[in-house]
């Protein structure tokens, strides 16, 4: 039987390094940016039991879960994302509490992905959720959040696009379509796939509505996308939800990002999982969106509690590939010297050891036998001096 | 390791072949200096110096994962490729050229619904074929084929075959004839979700001119 003990899974690496340096570092700029606004952290388990996906099964198909069952034959799935278990445990141990909820997490996810498209099954996202509260200025503080995570990658340039949901939904409405039909209609403007949206589009015949239909997924850009929505469906709803839309991408404009937010009306994913105002966040040099989100009211209430909430993850991954690691700096500091205790004085040369760190000289502790080895080991790896510790203390220069 | 995508390019990937010759007409009538193009030798990377695109030659499902990862912007592939492998980006144009269609195929004269034992179906695009028996609620058998399919009803492998059809003369040829159309084909033009963001003016000024010579 072929074994399988020296590679590790597809979708899955070891990071060295630098690799861990990289993702450290932007999840400690993160978390900052979260703690100081008053987020605080929260793990859920990696394994959760399958229902608590299965009512969402539209957006977590179940070839993408990683499955297992426990001891009892319940199926149990590796979790494939955060804000599910965080609403489950909203609706639990922390119905009580004062609200509005700050909660950040720092966790991965996992992704069956299909074989041999180089994507990674195991993801690390970090992102908030600011539960309790429908208000305006609620979706205004997660946003700015998300400008904070986006400036904090120093990327050379980056984008947020906003949209709101519910402008296709009540759009849509009007359209006396099937449900399979409407769902055709989404996944077409979600793609920007004029030539087949049109196609199917002119079945219904020619209406203000299906006219309106096919400019949705061109609807993207600056604040002329808002002029341009206005006129293609004349309908007091929709108003309503562009003006809101309106009047956050100009409070947003204020942070003087000129250029760098933008509104796209066509964004329409996952439909029933999102509420109202949602947005995505790209930084140069990524081929995907790094940070993701929007308003959710009605998600927490599958849980039994009825309570609005926003949020977004961001991909730390897809951030650490595009900003690159920082090889100059490396993981630890370089030793200068190595300390070596004589037989019977290996604790003395600890304590001496100790001592030397302390007052902030690189060293490093020598666990070989021979004093021999340890000066050929310090040639080898350019350490300048060798201590050895003795009933005192002796200081050799590495080298000719 | 991989190659950082450019701020100013627009990198269009092509797929190699009569997509790619097509794709080069188009850009002739938009008066793009595809000399490059035309006579690139061995190179892959090739440059359009008067419209700010560089070139990169591809095969079809290459120009997809190229597209998804982002490390090219725009791609040109048949829809039979984007059926078959499926992926995140957007699929704004249809170029109208690279036509024909997908069609389930067999021997003349046969009746391939008729009964209730389980077909088995040849093809070169077993997602495409599982797609559209799964649409018909039909349970069937693939027989992944990487060369002239038309062989597999022929020899009696399979019942029929899920292929790309175009005027059907080698169907014809080989006494075969179409059962049934699945869906029609033409060239898209593909981009990746992140530059139609990051690069939207430059990407719409090239929709904009291509759409208006379609």
């Amino acid at each position: 039987m072929r074994r399988f003990n020296l590679v590790t899974p597809e979708g899955t690496r070891d990071l060295l390094f630098e690799d861990c340096l990289a993702r450290r570092k932007i999840e400690g700029s993160l978390h900052r940016i979260f703690k100081s606004k008053g987020y605080c952290e929260v793990i859920t388990p990696s394994i959760e039991f399958y229902d608590v996906f299965d009512k969402n099964s539209r957006y977590f198909p179940q070839e993408e879960m990683y499955k297992l069952f426990d001891l009892k034959g319940r199926i149990m799935v590796m979790r494939p994302d955060s804000t599910i278990p965080i609403a489950r445990l909203v609706s639990t141990s922390l119905r009580d509490m004062e609200r509005p909820l700050r909660l950040y997490y720092n966790q991965n996810i996992f992704v069956a992905n299909p074989s041999m498209m180089g994507r990674s099954d195991e993801i690390v996202q970090t992102g908030i959720e600011l539960i309790g509260s429908s208000s305006k200025r609620a979706d205004l503080e997660v946003l700015c959040t998300a400008i904070e995570v986006l400036d904090a990658c120093n990327a050379s340039s980056f984008n947020l696009e906003i949209g709101n949901i519910a402008f296709f939904q009540s759009l849509i409405s009007h359209l006396n379509a099937s449900e399979a039909e409407r769902e055709m209609i989404r996944h077409y403007i979600e793609v920007k796939n004029y030539p087949a949206l049109n196609d199917l589009l002119n079945t219904f015949g020619d209406s203000d509505v299906v006219r309106a239909l096919k400019e949705l997924p061109r609807l993207f850009g600056g604040e002329e996308v808002f002029e341009k929505a206005r006129k293609i469906y004349p309908d007091e709803d929709l108003d309503n939800i562009l003006s809101e839309l309106d009047c956050i991408y100009n409070d947003l404009r204020r942070l003087g990002l000129n250029g760098r937010i933008t509104v796209d009306l066509g964004l329409v994913n996952r439909t029933d999982y999102y509420t109202g105002v949602i947005f995505r966040g790209y930084i140069d040099g990524c081929g995907e969106a790094i940070l993701s989100g929007g308003r959710y009211d009605k998600l927490i209430s599958e849980f039994g509690y009825d309570i609005p909430a926003t949020g977004f993850a961001a991909n730390v991954d897809a951030i650490a590939k595009t900003i690159g690691n920082d090889k100059a700096q490396s993981c630890s500091k370089k030793p200068i010297s190595i300390v070596y205790g004589e037989d019977g004085y290996v604790i003395d040369s600890m304590a001496y050891f100790k001592r030397l760190i302390n007052d902030g000289m690189p060293a490093e502790y020598a666990v070989f036998d021979d004093i021999n080895d340890v000066r050929s080991y310090a040639d080898r790896k350019g350490i300048a001096e060798i201590h050895i510790v003795s009933d005192k203390i002796t200081v050799e220069k590495v080298g000719k | 390791m991989e190659m950082i995508k450019s701020n100013k390019l627009l990198r269009i990937a092509l797929t190699k072949g009569r997509l790619e010759k097509d794709t080069v007409k188009l850009f002739e009538k938009l008066n793009f200096d595809c000399t490059e193009l035309k006579d690139k030798g061995r190179k892959l990377i090739l440059q359009i110096p008067n419209a700010g695109i560089e070139v990169v030659l591809a095969k079809a499902a290459d120009v997809i994962t190229y597209i998804e990862h982002g490390v090219c912007d725009i791609g040109v592939v048949g829809k039979d490729t984007i059926m078959e492998m499926g992926g995140q980006f957007f699929e704004l144009v249809d170029l109208e050229f690279g036509k024909c269609r997908f069609a389930l195929a067999g021997k003349k004269g046969l009746s391939f619904y008729e009964g209730y034992t389980t077909k088995t179906i040849a093809t070169k695009y077993p997602n495409v074929a599982r797609k559209f028996f799964e649409g018909k609620n039909m349970d069937i058998k693939i027989v992944k084929i990487e060369g002239s399919v038309e062989l597999a009803p022929l020899l009696g492998l399979s019942n029929a075959i899920v292929d790309i059809v175009e005027t059907g003369s080698t169907l014809k040829e080989n006494g075969l004839e179409v059962y049934e159309d699945i869906a029609p084909i033409s060239a898209r033009m593909i981009v990746n979700t992140a530059s139609l963001k990051m690069k939207q003016k430059d990407i719409e000024d090239l929709i904009r001119k291509i759409e208006t010579i379609l």
